[in-house]
């Protein structure tokens, strides 16, 4: 059938997941879900405490914020951008958050507040990039360091302090497992479903393969991008409810940490940073590779100062044998 | 390309970049005189000549940046900060070990440039996209200058007149910038505009493809970029400990979005192939014009990160807007 057909070509074009596999490719997909298993034997096999139900949940819970802003990330680098800005406006997002928790604002208007905030501000980096042209990597930059000045200007010296905007978000367990985990498992289940078999999706992977080419066949290459940084910063305004829940606090460094730490997802959980190929499923599987990481380094006891060599080392390691087998399966040239 | 697209091509580059020129000084103008209505105390010659020396350190950074961009391929280096720093607690290490001061001067410069080495590799050799690579690594030599400090700041280098290089002035021009910075940038500048290397830096960035058919090597063009950026970060640790007397782990925080913003606000074409020194140095000038007015105010440092930020993305958006060709994506 003709819908068939077009359905089947367009999947394969657009898609690159599912064509051409070859055994050396297929094989590196498996890398970094191997590694992860190989962390949890080793740390299982280091502490007692790590294979506990209780530190599980703690390493849900811990990594929930970053999950869901690397799931929205994953597809804004897919269609061959960047953000640079989602730590900063997490704060900026999670200041409002818990100044409309202190304040009394329902919660349902505060989560809502705190996505529209979120999507705004992905907005602003997606005029730049698909309007105004400004490349990703400096958009972001700038929009980076407008959000740290304002958040520095919001905490204006004092830190916030405001309590979970519902107990969803932080202790409510459903099976001993945290709801809010569950809740990451539905969001990337819709996000996958977007970008494998919705157009947004599809369009996302031809704009990162071939912006020319994917404009030339129709696809409105400004408003796929504009989509994405959108839907990435309501993922950061969400990621900051269940930072103030988890967190409890806000500073004039908050959310620094997560811009790496979700670039450093995306790209381990083999998305390429070139765009147009990757999976939002990779990108759970590197949220884990960290989450695990960052969580087990901290239980064997090594000195909190190495936490950070150990962790920026590992990721600069997984990602290496990304690339290396990716171009042992020839399908990377290396562009030198 | 016939010759004679080739020479209006060529005169097309050399016209948007005079106009670069001319554009940044007349902002340089424009915020000299926004800066001296603002504060009273600006236009002082004393104050002019010390201010230059905020623009030391972020323009040796600005520079690595610079050559770095040039030299395409999505070439970029996030981490000249955290080199930065950790050179200087690498120097900080040896001077307590009990080395003289200018023998740890010269190691650091060894230091950095192994730094840079240890980007280059992963950039061109493993085939590390620049951005992640170079992300990664920021997060490494931060973290590593962290742990070998001990998560605090380090002394001893009042020696042998080592002070003298970050605090003392010449004719009342600071010594970072008479005897570092300036030296730096003309040797740069020449070796961009006359000598082979430059060009093939020019010609790595433009069209590597070509270069690879006619026997060149873009990746070891490439590799000794990011050397140079490790080894101006060495310098700039250098600069930094001689003007502060103490090496601080967090020293380089932040440097890395001042010095992608001077080399872009210079006129350096992000995909590579477009850029002078000059220009930098001009942007260089620029920011520090504003960041020392901006202080003079009584503005707050924290401040500063925003203003450019916004400098960033609106150098950006008017060049695009003002040019016909803009930053537009490069077909690669």
């Amino acid at each position: 059938m003709a819908t068939d057909l077009q359905r089947s070509g367009a999947r394969s074009a657009a898609d690159p997941a599912s064509g051409r596999r070859r055994r050396p490719a297929q094989l590196g997909q498996l890398v970094v879900p191997a590694l992860l298993v190989l962390e949890v034997l080793v740390f299982s096999l280091l502490t007692d405490t790590f294979p506990t139900g209780g530190n599980i949940a703690n390493i849900l819970l811990n990594s929930v914020d970053l999950a869901l802003i690397a799931g929205g990330l994953t597809l804004v680098v897919i269609l061959g951008g960047i953000d640079v800005s989602t730590g900063p406006a997490l704060g900026v997002v999670a200041w409002v958050v818990g100044t409309l928790t202190v304040a009394g604002v329902p919660t349902l208007l505060t989560v809502v507040a705190a996505i529209v905030l979120g999507a705004v501000m992905g907005l602003v980096n997606g005029l730049l990039v698909s309007a105004l042209n400004v490349t990703a990597i400096i958009a972001t930059l700038g929009t980076a360091a407008i959000w740290q000045t304002a958040l520095f200007g919001l905490w204006g010296g004092a830190d916030l302090f405001a309590p979970p905007v519902s107990p969803f978000f932080s202790s409510q367990r459903l099976l001993g497992v945290p709801t809010v985990a569950l809740f990451v498992l539905v969001v990337y289940a819709v996000l996958w479903y977007v970008s494998r078999y919705r157009a947004f999706g599809r369009h996302a992977f031809a704009v990162g393969n071939d912006a020319e080419g994917a404009r030339l066949s129709g696809v409105s290459v400004r408003r796929v991008t504009l989509a994405a940084y959108v839907l990435v910063g309501a993922m950061v305004g969400l990621a900051a409810v269940v930072y103030m829940a988890r967190v409890g606090v806000v500073q004039a460094s908050s959310g620094a940490d997560l811009t790496l730490a979700a670039i450093a997802a995306v790209v381990v959980g083999g998305t390429s940073i070139t765009g147009g190929r990757g999976s939002v499923l990779g990108t759970l599987v590197g949220v884990l590779f960290i989450a695990v990481l960052q969580n087990g380094v901290v239980l064997i006891g090594v000195p909190p100062l190495w936490n950070g060599v150990l962790v920026g080392a590992f990721i600069l390691l997984a990602v290496a044998i990304d690339v290396l087998s990716q171009r042992l399966a020839g399908r990377k040239r290396l562009s030198r | 390309m016939s010759t004679v697209a080739l020479r209006r091509a060529r005169s097309r580059i050399a016209g948007s970049l005079r106009e670069r020129t001319a554009f940044l000084v007349g902002l340089i103008i424009v915020t000299a005189i926004a800066m001296s209505l603002i504060s009273p105390y600006f236009l002082n010659l004393d104050n002019l000549l010390s201010m230059t020396q905020f623009g030391a350190v972020i323009g040796l950074l600005a520079l690595g940046q610079t050559l770095v961009i040039i030299g395409g391929g999505g070439g970029i280096d996030i981490s000249v900060g955290s080199m930065l720093s950790l050179s200087g607690v690498a120097m900080g290490l040896i001077v307590g070990q009990g080395a003289p001061v200018w023998l740890a001067a010269f190691v650091t410069l060894l230091i950095g440039m192994a730094l840079g080495a240890f980007n280059g590799l992963l950039v061109t050799t493993i085939g590390i996209p620049a951005l992640i690579a170079t992300l990664g690594t920021l997060y490494l030599f931060a973290s590593a200058a962290q742990v070998l400090a001990g998560g605090q700041q380090i002394v001893g280098f009042d020696q042998a007149g080592f002070a003298f290089l970050g605090t003392g002035t010449i004719i009342g021009i600071p010594t970072q910038v008479l005897l570092v910075l300036l030296p730096v940038y003309a040797a740069a500048a020449w070796i961009m505009r006359r000598s082979l290397f430059g060009r093939r830096v020019y010609e790595t960035g433009n069209n590597d493809k070509a270069l690879r058919l006619v026997g060149g090597s873009p990746r070891r063009i490439r590799f000794m970029l990011y050397c140079t950026s490790g080894l101006l970060a060495g310098l700039g640790a250098v600069v930094t400990n001689a003007w502060l007397l103490v090496a601080r782990p967090g020293a380089g925080d932040g440097f890395e979005l001042q010095s992608i913003t001077i080399a872009v606000l210079g006129g350096t074409y992000i995909f590579g192939g477009r850029g002078k020194v000059s220009g930098t140095l001009l942007a260089v000038l620029l920011i520090v014009i504003l960041s020392s007015g901006l202080q003079l105010a009584g503005v707050d440092p924290s401040w500063q990160s925003g203003v450019l930020g916004v400098v960033l993305v609106a150098s950006v958006v008017l060049n695009n807007l003002f040019t016909r060709r803009g930053e537009r994506r490069a077909p690669s």
